[in-house]
């Protein structure tokens, strides 16, 4: 059944084009990896997912509903999740902060009835400040939740970023190059993370990712793209030995053999 | 992201209409009594000139920064005392009054720029707006003290334009009021030739694209902030001067009426468009000749100071349709 | 990383089951979700409260004036810092809403007379009417503000400003008559207390009627009003809406990404705040009305764009976005242009009203530039920026010495 439909999607700037043609779709619970070289047009199809972006023709749409036009506040309500390559934390904002604005979107809390803080109110807070302190202790971030984000090592932002978009109780999680940065043992254990999400929550994830060893790993399908054109989709296997991806990859593919 | 929709579209169209309908209601006012609508518009294009003069400043500054500089207005403020001081207390010509008065604006504005400014390079645009109206508000006060509140009210510097007049067919328009629009021409193209074509001013819009770029490539950031903030000083100098040379009933040698007239250049900067001299220029007339008309016009009981409230009126209206102004060049807004 | 992978059906993140573990995280978190944090501040509140009922007694009228209007700074800061120091949105507008609220209260509040125009409502009235009017007049604002950025905003609320002071200047004036002339309200009753010049603390001592206003009552009512604000913004600070302000404040960007509704939230924020300005307003109106001409000041005793200033000054001493520091700037601030124009005579180098050299009113405007650029140029953040630093470095320390200790822990896997 499929959660996420991306309906052949053309991105232009000006002269340039990042996305052309781009069709696949993403079914419920999978873990769907987008891959491709720098350049290729991953960030730019996430951000045409949750509408950052707007496609120039061509549609986005998750679980029938079209979200193409929506603003991007709304997919977030809708359920999409999403992290970015270079980071967007809140810097000044301590970690349990950032983790409960996760939560913004699975409460209800307005304006006034937090300057009451009636009984509702008070019961949220403590409620939803639970469900961060589990996500933190999953993460490994407990120790650092009173610090403001920006004095942290970037690998530890990393994990926030990947704490809030949990936080959200997504229907959709899209994470551009979550370990990108990370030393080796660090992106294992965010992997295993990931794969646990997934596997024992059933969220659908989409992965953009660089590294290809981690993507045939885990990945149930893969979706390769080059100079914004599609250029391989199908199962890890298939995709590994497609010729165009081996082109695309070549220095990397010549040394992983 | 979008391109040119219906909607611009609409907004330009109604845009023209209106333009039209002014144009139309100007001619109507020049027909039913040429003397007078020629008269408020010499005196538009007076203070239009001042406006602009004052607006140069500003533009110069956000040029190098992307800083709104309230301290300009204090800078203009304590232009004109200084050229009354030179004239009145010490006795010397007007010319040297200008000069001097230039000189200790420039020095003003470096310092300010060095000792304030400088240490908060990384700080929240708005921070380092908020401090330039601490500067304001300081020069302001400094003004005060120095020359007392209300003693040189009613004053004006004496000049040798005092009250010499060209006239124009039967209308007499102040000498003085002319030479404010030719130094604010003047300047202008002073400024769009340092802009373009010097060294200077291609390293001043470089720095205020990236400063740290500009940086990594040798340039002076800091020199090149701190001579526009030179450059600025001298205008408001020169603004300052005028403002205090002029006899018109709303001016006069008072330091908050000085701030409040200078406050109006800011509309005239976001009409003409924050980046643009030449914007300045126009923006600055244009406020000045609504203000005008609104003065002769619109009689003051009814509408108390309309004229004084309409370049904000003015301001608000650009902001809502077109936000970059006549001239100036549109944000970037980076994800 | 966790262990346990059994069950936890309620709780989707694989979680440690264990009561304790449980148990603590349940307390930390209940004490995140409190108001106060520590005893300490319980401590604080009781003493604050305690001043609150005391200086009022012991104070002359003079200075009763003085603190009551650094209440109504006080009230005023508190609504800018929603805005400014939380939400991030550059605004010179306060004195907009001040002066909205200024105005229905001396009209709402003056006795009916034939001279002056008044309607003779009572103190709670018109303190409604003007907030609601100071939230609609900011939901107007907050709309276009949407679409502007930093240098933008600031110009257009500067002529905010001014274009407010002129439509009130153009209702007043019909009848010659302006904001702060006599026929003042007199009374103010709110919560069964007169806190007017009737006032009569609380049943202890009989009205002093000697012909002059008594200040003592307002004293009382606008530090309870700060109080009642203080407690309103800190409650939304510390929830959600909170956090969603301080989310656009960062990055708007990301913060739409997570869900928060710009439209939401800014327009939110500007109602908010004005809501609060025009409250600090219609305060102001009863304040002042009852100041004779002559002790008008130059500075801040008029509302325009050096009352903005005033107020703007103030969170930035205090501190952006701390409820707090807010109070003691405004304390602070709010009492200098009273206090210096007290002591002038004590200082040698001030001159008496109608003498030359330096006035007070001028020596309390530069004093209050020096310390707002002096403020920015050291502390960005202000008084409160500089606690939260040292918090910061505090904690900073403290995870660094439990990784030193970590270290020696032969490798259990999962915990970073």
């Amino acid at each position: 059944m499929s959660l996420l439909e991306v309906d052949d999607v053309t991105l232009r700037f000006g002269g340039v084009t990042a996305l052309e043609h781009v069709s696949f779709s993403v079914d419920e619970g999978e873990l769907f990896a987008i891959i491709g070289p720098n350049g290729a047009g991953k960030t730019s199809i996430f951000n045409c997912l949750n509408a950052v972006y707007r496609p120039t023709t061509g549609g986005v749409r998750l679980d029938g509903v079209d979200i193409t036009r929506m603003k991007p506040s709304k997919t977030a309500q809708l359920g999409i999740a999403r992290t970015f390559q270079n980071l967007a934390l809140f810097n000044n904002l301590t970690v349990v902060d950032n983790l409960m604005l996760g939560r913004h979107v699975r409460m209800k809390t307005g304006f006034l009835s937090a300057m009451l803080w009636l009984g509702p109110a008070h019961r949220a807070e403590i409620t939803n400040r639970m469900r961060c302190e589990e996500i933190a202790e999953f993460l490994g971030l407990s120790e650092y939740r009173d610090l403001p984000v920006g004095v942290l090592p970037y690998g530890i932002q990393k994990k926030i970023e990947l704490g809030r978009a949990l936080a959200m109780d997504p229907r959709l999680l899209l994470l551009d190059e979550p370990v990108a940065g990370m030393n080796l043992e660090e992106s294992e254990l965010l992997t295993e993370a990931i794969v646990r999400v997934n596997a024992e929550l059933g969220v659908t994830t989409v992965l953009v990712e660089h590294d290809m060893h981690l993507v045939m790993d885990i990945a149930d399908r893969v979706f390769a793209l080059d100079f914004g054109v599609p250029i391989a989709q199908g199962t890890p296997e298939e995709v590994r030995n497609d010729p165009k991806v081996i082109e695309a990859y070549l220095g990397e593919m010549a040394d992983n053999g | 992201m979008t391109a040119p929709t219906r909607a611009r579209r609409t907004i330009d169209v109604g845009l023209f209409s209106v333009f039209a309908v002014f144009a139309v209601v100007l001619i109507a006012l020049a027909i039913i009594d040429g003397t007078k609508f020629f008269q408020s518009s010499l005196a538009g294009l007076a203070i239009g000139g001042i406006y602009a003069l004052v607006c140069l400043g500003f533009v110069v500054i956000y040029r190098a920064t992307g800083l709104l500089n309230f301290a300009q207005v204090g800078l203009v403020t304590l232009g004109a005392f200084v050229a009354f001081n030179v004239v009145s207390t010490w006795g010397l010509s007007w010319w040297v009054a200008i000069a001097v008065s230039a000189v200790v604006c420039a020095i003003a504005g470096f310092l300010f720029q060095r000792f304030v400014l400088q240490p908060m390079t990384g700080a929240p645009l708005f921070s380092k707006i908020l401090a330039t109206i601490g500067i304001f508000l300081f020069l302001q006060a400094l003004v005060e003290w120095i020359w007392g509140t209300g003693a040189a009210s009613g004053q004006v510097i004496e000049n040798p334009f005092m009250l010499s007049t060209f006239t124009f067919g039967s209308t007499p328009m102040l000498r003085i009021d002319v030479v404010s629009l030719a130094l604010a021409v003047v300047l202008m193209v002073a400024f769009f030739v340092l802009f373009e074509y010097t060294r200077a001013g291609l390293s001043m819009r470089a720095t205020a694209i990236d400063p740290e770029a500009a940086l990594a490539q040798g340039m002076n950031v800091n020199g090149v902030v701190a001579l526009s903030w030179i450059i600025a000083g001298v205008t408001a100098a020169v603004a300052g001067t005028m403002l205090g040379s002029n006899a018109s009933p709303n001016v006069g040698l008072n330091a908050t009426m000085i701030a409040l007239v200078a406050l109006r250049a800011f509309p005239a900067m976001v009409l003409g468009g924050l980046d643009s001299p030449l914007g300045a220029l126009v923006g600055g007339v244009i406020i000045g000749l609504l203000e005008s008309y609104a003065l002769a016009y619109v009689p003051a009981e009814n509408l108390g100071q309309f004229a004084a409230v309409l370049p904000y009126l003015v301001m608000i209206g650009v902001l809502l349709v077109r936000p970059f102004g006549l001239f100036g060049s549109s944000d970037v807004r980076r994800i | 990383m966790a262990n346990a992978t059994a069950e936890s059906a309620p709780s989707p993140m694989p979680a440690a089951t264990n009561d304790s573990d449980n148990a603590a995280r349940k307390a930390l978190v209940r004490r995140d979700a409190r108001i106060f944090t520590s005893w300490w501040n319980w401590l604080a509140l009781v003493i604050v409260v305690a001043v609150w009922f005391v200086a009022p007694m012991m104070v002359n009228n003079e200075w009763a004036r003085v603190l009551s209007f650094a209440g109504i700074i006080a009230v005023a800061a508190l609504g800018l810092n929603l805005l400014t120091g939380y939400a991030g949105q550059a605004s010179l507008g306060s004195a907009a809403f001040m002066a909205i609220g200024a105005f229905i209260a001396t009209y709402m509040g003056r006795a009916v007379d034939d001279r002056v125009p008044g309607l003779g409502q009572p103190f709670t009235v018109y303190l409604v009417v003007a907030i609601i009017a100071g939230g609609v007049v900011g939901f107007v604002v907050g709309l276009p503000a949407l679409r502007l950025r930093g240098n933008y905003l600031v110009v257009v609320t500067l002529g905010l400003v001014f274009i407010t002071v002129w439509v009130i200047d153009l209702i007043t004036r019909k009848n010659g008559v302006t904001v702060s002339v006599a026929q003042p309200p007199n009374t103010a009753e709110f919560l069964g207390i007169d806190w007017g010049n009737a006032f009569n603390f609380f049943g202890m001592r009989e009205p002093a009627y000697n012909g002059e206003f008594r200040y003592h009552g307002l004293m009382y009512l606008n530090w309870l009003f700060v109080g009642i604000v203080a407690l309103l913004v800190k409650n939304v600070v510390r929830s959600r809406p909170g956090r969603a302000l301080q989310a656009i404040r960062e990055r708007d960007v990301a913060a739409e990404v997570v869900g928060v509704s710009l439209f939401r939230y800014k327009v939110g924020a500007f109602v908010m705040s004005s809501a609060i300005g025009a409250c600090a307003g219609a305060l102001y109106g009863l304040h002042v009305a009852n100041l004779k001409p002559t002790q008008e000041a130059a500075f801040g005793n008029s509302i325009g764009l050096g009352m903005s200033i005033l107020v703007l000054t103030v969170i930035i001493v205090g501190g952006i976005g701390s409820v707090y520091g807010t109070v003691v700037g405004a304390l602070i601030i709010g009492s200098l242009p009273e206090v210096i124009g007290l002591f002038s005579d004590k200082l040698p180098f001030i001159a008496g009203p109608g003498e030359s050299g330096l006035s007070a009113a001028v020596f309390t405007a530069m004093l209050s530039a020096v310390l707002l650029v002096g403020t920015l140029v050291i502390e960005p953040f202000g008084f409160a920026g500089t606690m939260r630093k040292i918090k910061v470095h505090y904690l900073q320390r403290k995870t660094a010495a439990r990784h030193d200790d970590a270290e020696l822990e032969v490798t259990s896997s999962s915990q970073p």
